[in-house]
């Protein structure tokens, strides 16, 4: 699927300007963006629900949107689940799934085995309004695929389920979806989800795609510090480059690119945290003293203020150590940053940094 | 277009559509053939002249005509709004046993022609006169009116409001009051608003019991060829509608009925009466023997007293006939009318479309007989009276008089097909027309013959315009019943009275039956 220069207003008011973007077949990407970013009118364009202002929307070679040409929805083979599920209320769960086969197709075999793969053999004779909200998107992705769509558009399926629940509809979905090989988008304004989901994230912003990239590359090498953020956790420091290294208030620390001023990425992961060593072998280390701890079972955030030499930096500073690392607040310990940092000269797009790869551009 | 308050956070979650040209052209005109009469009042007052009108309208029987009209519009709305929400409440909400008969013995009375409970009442009795007959025969006729919507309210509200007020402390009767009332809210002054229109322009009734207020006055003024007069109180009458339409509005205010977690649906929990029980029963009781079993009861006394010879077969089969064609002609004419209106509402909310949908509601303020006397004076003016006095005109008129009626059954139907149905089902490969056929059609089809029903029902039963409008050589059950009637033939009019109702019973039980559908039906109403 390919998107090029798409534009689409509403009224006075433009949500895309230029989106260009290209989904990789049999990839699962997923749009994240903050609400009110233009990424749910982007998935209805490339459904066929919305029309573009400008822009071309392309399925495989066939051009489906643009100037000239409107395929419509139904023409389109894009299975849509949208955030409420949108069951039929007068159909039951089977008549749902089999709603887009030919008519002899609609009872049995097909859609029995679509039921069980979402796992809901069971209530073959259900009707919506007697499902829980997972089983009810999990019936929509079910309804969706009956049909072989080219691709499956996702709007937020999961934002209206509790989070134990999200989680778990979120991976079956998931499941289903690599089984069945199609090409899936999600909609979504939650960046774990999109991270922990996806094979490629889209970052849409202002009506833009900001970046397009593998998860972890996102979250190594976002473009910049406004997005360092919403992927994330992340400190944010000014430093000085020089050479192959940059020295930051928490340090010196690895890194590519110019000479010059610099704002330099570390994320909490990076830094490490230690007790202050009474015996005074903190050579090279911050001393700094715990603020508070947001333990979380499997790490824990531990917000440190830097004291001393690093003491003009404004703010704590966030480290995140694996399990519970027992500080009490007050307690005085030292930092190290720990490994290449991303690192940005001012206005401008990230440096390479020394072990990475070239970053991997979407076409 | 401008934006509605409530679209204010235009998200990605709210999608504006292209213009709908079609559906806005269209509901122009429907809105402009509603308004023809008002714009014969207008044109009449104007040629009668200022000053004529203005003299008119400050008579001393004004004064006396506006105090016997508002008075008893405020007395019978608020009885049928008490009436019509606790009846509602038993029915829907609690224990009560024979609950699915109640729901539909409690909607009937809404089939008896409200001239016929009168007639029932006055032929019986000489306590039922005047403003004390008005207002039992007004009250027991049209309590259907706010026990309809609210029914339809309180099944579709969200039973975890009332979960959490009483979680939060409230007890029972703090939550039915702020909690279960508030919910129903907006269709109890809906119902009410309905009421009191239908109060503005009833005649038969008041003619019965001799009580006098603007519409039997206009008719008297019509009657006597006294055209530029009745013009005159049409427009105070007006007035008062308008009035009634603000009040509403006023009302109403910014309330609304949100809906939280639409995802999991749960169906209300029964309350339970106890020992109350025994009292709620014996009100229902009483409620349906005084709506229904009075007037049925009255006509069938007097059909038995008249004896074989007043009973006219031939005529009354005829008569049923004509009506029963009448009458579904006009109730197809005016839901088809309806259609594009509720679409352009539900789904293109602008303020210049609620703005056109509210002054469809004026045509209720104005009496049937304006409505009649309108296309009659079209039709002479403009037709050369070639369609004065014809089947065609006649279902018009109707078509006009029940559009809000109409309105109100459609524009709930087409609440439970919301875009994102038929956006899902496009999404899966099927043409528009298949979407309309398997999605949209079956999802609103009942609400469109709750609507064909309600306006069949009030058709059935349409006295004053028929009076006027009728061909030569027909007559319909209500013209009839009424020649009778007034001609004192009490054992003649009689079987009219009794196949009226039964021509409307069949209608109102496919009401009852619409309301009482499975939640799944309304599931995604919102």
């Amino acid at each position: 699927m390919r998107v090029c220069g798409l534009h689409k207003s509403f009224g006075p008011q433009a949500v895309l300007m230029g989106v260009d973007l290209e989904i990789p077949s049999g990839s699962f990407t997923a749009i994240l963006g903050p609400s009110g970013s233009g990424k749910t009118t982007l998935l209805r364009v490339l459904a066929g629900l919305e029309r573009a202002d400008r822009g071309t929307v392309a399925i495989g070679s066939t051009v489906v949107d643009d100037d000239r040409e409107h395929v419509p929805a139904e023409r389109r083979r894009l299975g849509y689940v949208s955030q409420e599920g949108s069951l039929f209320p007068h159909l039951t769960v089977e008549a749902n799934v089999g709603f887009g086969l030919p008519r002899g197709e609609r009872r049995g075999g097909r859609v029995g085995e679509l039921l069980e793969t979402v796992g809901l053999s069971g209530l073959a004779r259900r009707y919506p309004h007697e499902l829980s909200g997972g089983q009810q998107q999990r019936v929509a992705v079910a309804r969706a695929l009956a049909v072989r769509p080219q691709a499956v558009l996702l709007d937020e399926p999961f934002a209206s389920l509790d989070a134990q629940l999200r989680a778990s509809v979120r991976s079956d979905v998931r499941d289903i979806l690599l089984a069945a090989g199609t090409t899936a988008v999600l909609v979504t304004h939650d960046q774990d989800e999109a991270l922990s989901i996806a094979d490629f994230v889209a970052v849409i912003r202002n009506g833009r795609i900001a970046q397009f990239a593998e998860p972890a590359e996102l979250y190594a090498r976002p473009v910049d510090a406004d997005l360092a953020r919403f992927v994330g956790a992340a400190n944010l420091l000014e430093g000085r480059q020089e050479g192959g290294v940059v020295e930051t208030p928490l340090g010196p620390a690895a890194a590519g690119g110019a000479s010059g001023p610099v704002t330099v990425l570390v994320r909490p992961e990076q830094l490490e945290i230690a007790r202050l060593d009474p015996a005074g072998s903190d050579a090279g280390r911050v001393a700094g003293r715990v603020v508070s701890t947001s333990y979380h079972g499997h790490d824990c955030l531990v917000y440190v203020r830097p004291e001393g030499a690093a003491g003009d930096l404004t703010g704590a500073v966030v480290a995140r150590t694996l399990g519970d690392p027992h500080l009490a607040e007050g307690s005085a310990v030292t930092l190290r940053i720990n490994g290449p940092v991303l690192t940005w000269a001012p206005a401008s797009g990230p440096a390479p940094a020394p072990a990475a790869e070239a970053a991997e551009e979407p076409a | 277009m401008s934006r509605v308050p409530g679209a204010a956070l235009v998200t990605g979650r709210f999608h504006r559509r292209s213009r709908p040209r079609v559906l806005l052209a269209t509901s122009c005109l429907v809105a402009a053939a509603l308004l023809t009469p008002l714009a014969f009042l207008l044109i009449e007052a104007h040629g009668a002249g200022t000053g004529a009108v203005v003299r008119l309208i400050f008579r001393s029987l004004t004064a006396s005509l506006l105090w016997n009209t508002v008075r008893l519009t405020i007395v019978v709305t608020a009885l049928c709004a008490v009436i019509g929400t606790l009846a509602a409440w038993c029915v829907e909400c609690t224990d009560l046993p024979l609950r699915r008969m109640w729901a539909v013995l409690v909607v009937v009375p809404f089939a008896i022609p409200d001239f016929v409970v009168s007639f029932g009442w006055a032929s019986l009795t000489t306590w039922i006169q005047g403003f004390r007959g008005a207002v039992v025969v007004m009250t027991l006729a049209v309590y259907p009116l706010v026990y309809l919507p609210v029914a339809a309210s309180l099944r579709s509200a969200d039973p975890g409001q009332e979960e959490v007020a009483r979680s939060l402390g409230a007890g029972r009767l703090k939550t039915f009051f702020r909690v279960t009332i508030g919910q129903a809210r907006g269709a109890i002054l809906g119902g009410c608003l309905l009421v009191s229109l239908v109060i503005l322009a009833e005649y038969g009734a008041f003619e019965i019991v001799g009580y006098q207020t603007f519409t039997t006055e206009i008719f008297t003024e019509f009657d006597s060829f006294n055209v530029q007069a009745a013009a005159a109180l049409s427009l105070v009458l007006v007035v008062l509608g308008v009035i009634v339409l603000v009040g509403d509005g006023w009302a109403r205010g910014n309330t609304r009925v949100a809906r939280s977690g639409a995802l999991a649906q749960r169906a209300r929990k029964t309350h339970r009466l106890g020992r109350a029980k025994a009292g709620v029963l014996l009100g229902f009781l009483l409620l349906v023997g005084l709506a229904l079993g009075v007037p049925v009861g009255s006509s069938i006394y007097w059909m038995l007293e008249g004896g074989a010879h007043a009973f006219a077969g031939v005529s009354l089969l005829d008569a049923a006939g004509d009506t029963a064609a009448y009458s579904a002609s006009a109730a197809a004419v005016a839901t088809l009318m309806a259609l594009p209106v509720s679409l352009l509402v539900t789904r293109h909310p602008t303020r210049f479309g609620r703005l056109l949908e509210r002054s469809t509601f004026l045509v209720l303020a104005m009496p049937g007989i304006v409505i009649a006397f309108a296309l009659s004076y079209f039709s002479l003016r403009y037709g050369g009276g070639s369609f004065y006095q014809t089947a065609p005109l006649l279902i018009a008129a109707y078509a006009i008089m029940f559009f809000p009626l109409a309105l109100v059954g459609v524009r709930a139907s087409v609440a439970y097909a919301p875009v994102a149905l038929e956006e899902a089902g496009r999404s899966l490969g099927q043409r528009r027309l298949a979407v309309l056929r398997r999605v949209t059609l079956p999802l609103v089809g009942p609400g469109l013959m709750a609507a064909f029903c309600l306006v069949f029902l009030a058709t059935a039963t349409e006295l004053t315009a028929t009076l006027i409008l009728i061909p030569d050589n027909v007559q319909t059950l209500a013209t009839q019943f009424w020649a009778y009637q007034t001609a004192l033939s009490y054992g003649q009019a009689a079987p009219f009275a009794l196949v009226m109702i039964g021509i409307a019973a069949v209608p109102s039980y496919v009401l009852g039956r619409f309301f009482d559908r499975r939640p799944s039906q309304r599931a995604v109403a919102r």
